[in-house]
């Protein structure tokens, strides 16, 4: 016990006390903030490059106009003749990117509009066209049968759907997507932090093997200790890096809080569909935050971090005994990775159906359960017995992580000049 | 407390490979043993068992008549022939973390490491990393760490590769002050000069087996005085006449200087005379035992000839 303390010291202040270490706590944030930024910044200018020009092929000869009126500003619609080989070319020649025919049925109430276009030109493109189309159908058709603009006004309405989470503390709004975001976030940082630090084990268990060093430590210590000690001390590495972070956070949320509201306040005040009243109360809620990031769940955090680490950080460390150097190592990864990412893919689903049966197997079984549990219960409320089992079952399986790890840790670290395969590594766990 | 280190029957195998077949050896106090062998003939894995690191399938390894274990561990200390620190730690941190894991308090550790520092006039390295350091001083480095937790075991393998000779000679200095403190010394090695030179014992083994056991002195006795060093002045042609008629086989040859070792039927009196036929100045002639390069290369072929035990 000392000793797996002594190596776990070693190896934790091997790594706090340098520079990168510093570096990586104050700039990783900045950086997870540009990689959230980024899409959205670029969507931004995206719509931005240029006209798309549409040729209309409009065959009914009334739904040119509307149409064109309801594109976006983004598309400059041009009436087209002829025949449809004539918009194939006009197209594959660039001289459109999309081309639009409006078969005469439309306005019976039958058949569809076809958009031709070289390539997809993306969803979002091909929304606001049917969208546009539909708008224009639905006037024409309504000024058809003589409708009042009373009820074109009433099927024009969007009315929004605000979102307001319930707590004994009072009432949050937008509680919903600021729990969504905050699910997100957690369970992605999880992911990243997991890796991050299950490679660290990795790396540190091949220089160990490279350097010979793991000989001399062996004739001290049994090779147990040493995986345990340095699973530990770099999982401590990542502790302190999340403590920094939350205490970062925290001051940067007290300190900027009140400013992000009053710059957050006035322009949200504006947003579609809200009820005046209401956004003068406060349309995005710092009060949303900081009601969901309790000690509790930040404590759930924490275990989930810890649970997945150690699960990961073991099998990591027997992939990094069991080879020479790191670029060898990426075939025997493939089993670690593999289960740690398909979590990232059922993200979306959980945070919209947080309580189907499906998201609940998630969040309780391991290893998924380490990405999942948080999300969910940043989402929904997670009964008690749920969290509890989840966890007793990460545990467990750390514990079946580190015992099949240690069996291929002991003979691996020892190997030199041969390149193991899962055939050996399976010897080794039976053998050992 | 005794502090001999007993191999009994000791075997080993991995997989389908018997890398150690039933050796057994004895290691005083005081005295430095030679564990000596061809690459691959089992040194390092009878290392590794001595040291803990693993355990022999038959057989058993005892160090003061107490089996090796986590203990012994911390009594003994190892330089692994494949030399090996943190490159990024820094010299005295390292040490002192080495130290601690063989059970050392840290106050202890530290004035032990700043003492072999001292010694070794390696004191301004304290603070360095070791990456920072030339090969020659992180071999020291990591003698240091063999040895500052004063183990009763101290177990070299092959310490003197890649040292200069002014840093080998305050190693074998110091090897010596071990053996003078009573400590237990096991130096394996295949360089048969620094053997024949260091060690009052030794252990050759080959292919897993021990072909060779005893006191240096009682091992050379063994194969008799049947080589010859002459010492001359002039032409040296008549050494090949002798080579050629099979009376001598040449083992060394420079100037006026050769070890003969004389075949079976041949006296040491045939050599002189064959030197005064032609007519040389002889300055010196001695007869003595083969060296040990020559009887470990007999030994080793002769095991090589006999059939293998399954």
């Amino acid at each position: 016990m000392t000793k797996i303390f002594l190596i776990a010291r070693s190896e934790y202040l091997r790594r706090v006390l340098t520079k990168g270490f510093v570096l990586g706590v104050l700039l990783a944030p900045v950086g997870m903030v540009l990689l959230f930024a980024l899409p959205l910044v670029a969507t931004l200018f995206s719509s931005d490059d240029g006209e798309r020009q549409v040729l209309v092929a409009d065959e009914s000869g009334r739904l040119f106009e509307a149409v064109a009126e309801a594109m976006p500003a983004r598309f400059a619609a041009r009436r087209a003749e002829g025949p449809l080989d004539s918009l194939r070319a006009a197209v594959l020649d660039d001289r459109a990117d999309l081309a639009l025919v409006l078969p005469a049925s439309l306005l019976d109430g039958d058949g569809d509009a076809t958009a031709y276009t070289r390539s997809g030109g993306g969803l979002s493109q091909f929304d606001d066209v049917r969208s546009a189309v539909r708008d224009a159908v639905r006037g024409v058709r309504l000024a058809d049968v003589g409708a009042p603009a009373e009820v074109q006004a009433v099927l024009d309405e969007r009315p929004g759907l605000r979102s307001v989470t319930v707590t004994a503390d009072g009432d949050a709004a937008d509680g919903a997507f600021v729990a969504s975001a905050i699910g997100y976030m957690s369970g992605f940082i999880i992911y990243v932090l997991v890796f991050i630090y299950g490679a660290m084990v990795m790396r540190g268990v091949i220089e160990e093997k490279q350097n010979r060093i793991v000989e001399v430590i062996a004739s001290s210590v049994k090779p147990f200790q040493l995986l345990m000690g340095k699973v530990l001390g770099i999982g401590a590495v990542g502790l302190t890096q999340i403590a920094l972070w939350t205490a970062l956070g925290a001051v940067v949320l007290t300190a900027l809080g009140p400013i992000l509201l009053a710059v957050a306040g006035p322009g949200a005040a504006g947003a579609p569909g809200v009820p005046p009243e209401a956004a003068a109360e406060a349309p995005f809620d710092v009060g949303a935050i900081t009601a969901l990031l309790t000690p509790g769940f930040l404590l759930i955090l924490v275990l989930c971090f810890l649970g997945g680490y150690l699960f990961y950080a073991a099998l990591f460390a027997a992939v990094g005994s069991a080879v020479e150097q790191e670029s060898d190592a990426q075939a025997l990864t493939v089993p670690v990775t593999l289960p740690a990412i398909i979590p990232m893919l059922f993200l979306f689903p959980m945070l919209e159906q947080p309580d189907s049966t499906l998201s609940t197997v998630l969040s309780i079984l391991p290893p998924f359960s380490t990405v999942l549990l948080p999300v969910r219960v940043a989402v929904t409320d997670v009964p008690f017995w749920q969290i509890a089992l989840s966890l007793v079952l990460l545990a467990a399986a750390f514990v079946a992580a580190i015992w099949v790890a240690a069996r291929i840790y002991r003979v691996g670290i020892l190997m030199t000049g041969k390149k193991a395969t899962f055939r050996d590594l399976a010897r080794w766990v039976r053998t050992a | 407390m005794t502090s001999a280190l007993r191999l009994e029957n000791v075997t080993k195998r991995y997989g389908e490979t018997l890398a150690v077949d039933g050796v057994s050896f004895t290691a005083e106090p005081g005295r430095l043993f030679g564990l000596l062998g061809p690459n691959g003939a089992g040194k390092s894995s009878t290392i590794r068992m001595i040291t803990y690191i693993t355990t022999p399938d038959e057989g058993t390894v005892t160090l003061g008549g107490a089996p090796v274990g986590p203990e012994s561990q911390a009594r003994m200390g190892y330089l692994p022939e494949e030399r090996g620190l943190y490159k990024k730690m820094k010299v005295g941190e390292q040490l002192v973390y080495l130290a601690q894991l063989k059970g050392l308090t840290t106050h202890d550790a530290e004035r032990a490491v700043r003492q072999w520092l001292d010694r070794f006039g390696a004191s301004a390295w304290y603070g360095k990393k070791v990456g920072d350091l030339s090969k020659g001083m992180q071999q020291k480095v990591q003698f240091v760490s063999t040895v500052a937790h004063d183990p009763d075991l101290c177990i070299f393998d092959e310490p003197f590769s890649g040292l200069d000779p002014i840093n080998a000679d305050i190693l074998q200095e110091t090897i010596m002050d071990l053996r003078a403190r009573g400590k237990t010394v096991v130096f394996a090695s295949h360089r048969m000069e620094q053997v024949e030179r260091l060690c009052d014992d030794l252990c050759l083994i080959s292919q897993g087996r021990v072909v060779l056991r005893g006191t240096l002195a009682e091992v050379k006795s063994r194969y008799g005085r049947d080589t010859a060093t002459v010492e001359f002045d002039g032409d040296d042609a008549w050494i090949d006449r002798l080579a050629d008629a099979g009376a001598a086989r040449v083992l060394s040859r420079s100037g006026g200087r050769a070890e003969l070792r004389l075949a079976p039927g041949t006296r040491p009196n045939d050599v002189v005379a064959a030197a005064l036929a032609a007519g040389v100045e002889l300055n010196q002639f001695g007869l003595h035992a083969p060296p040990l390069t020559e009887i470990f290369r007999m030994a080793v072929d002769a095991n090589e000839d006999a059939p293998l035990a399954a």
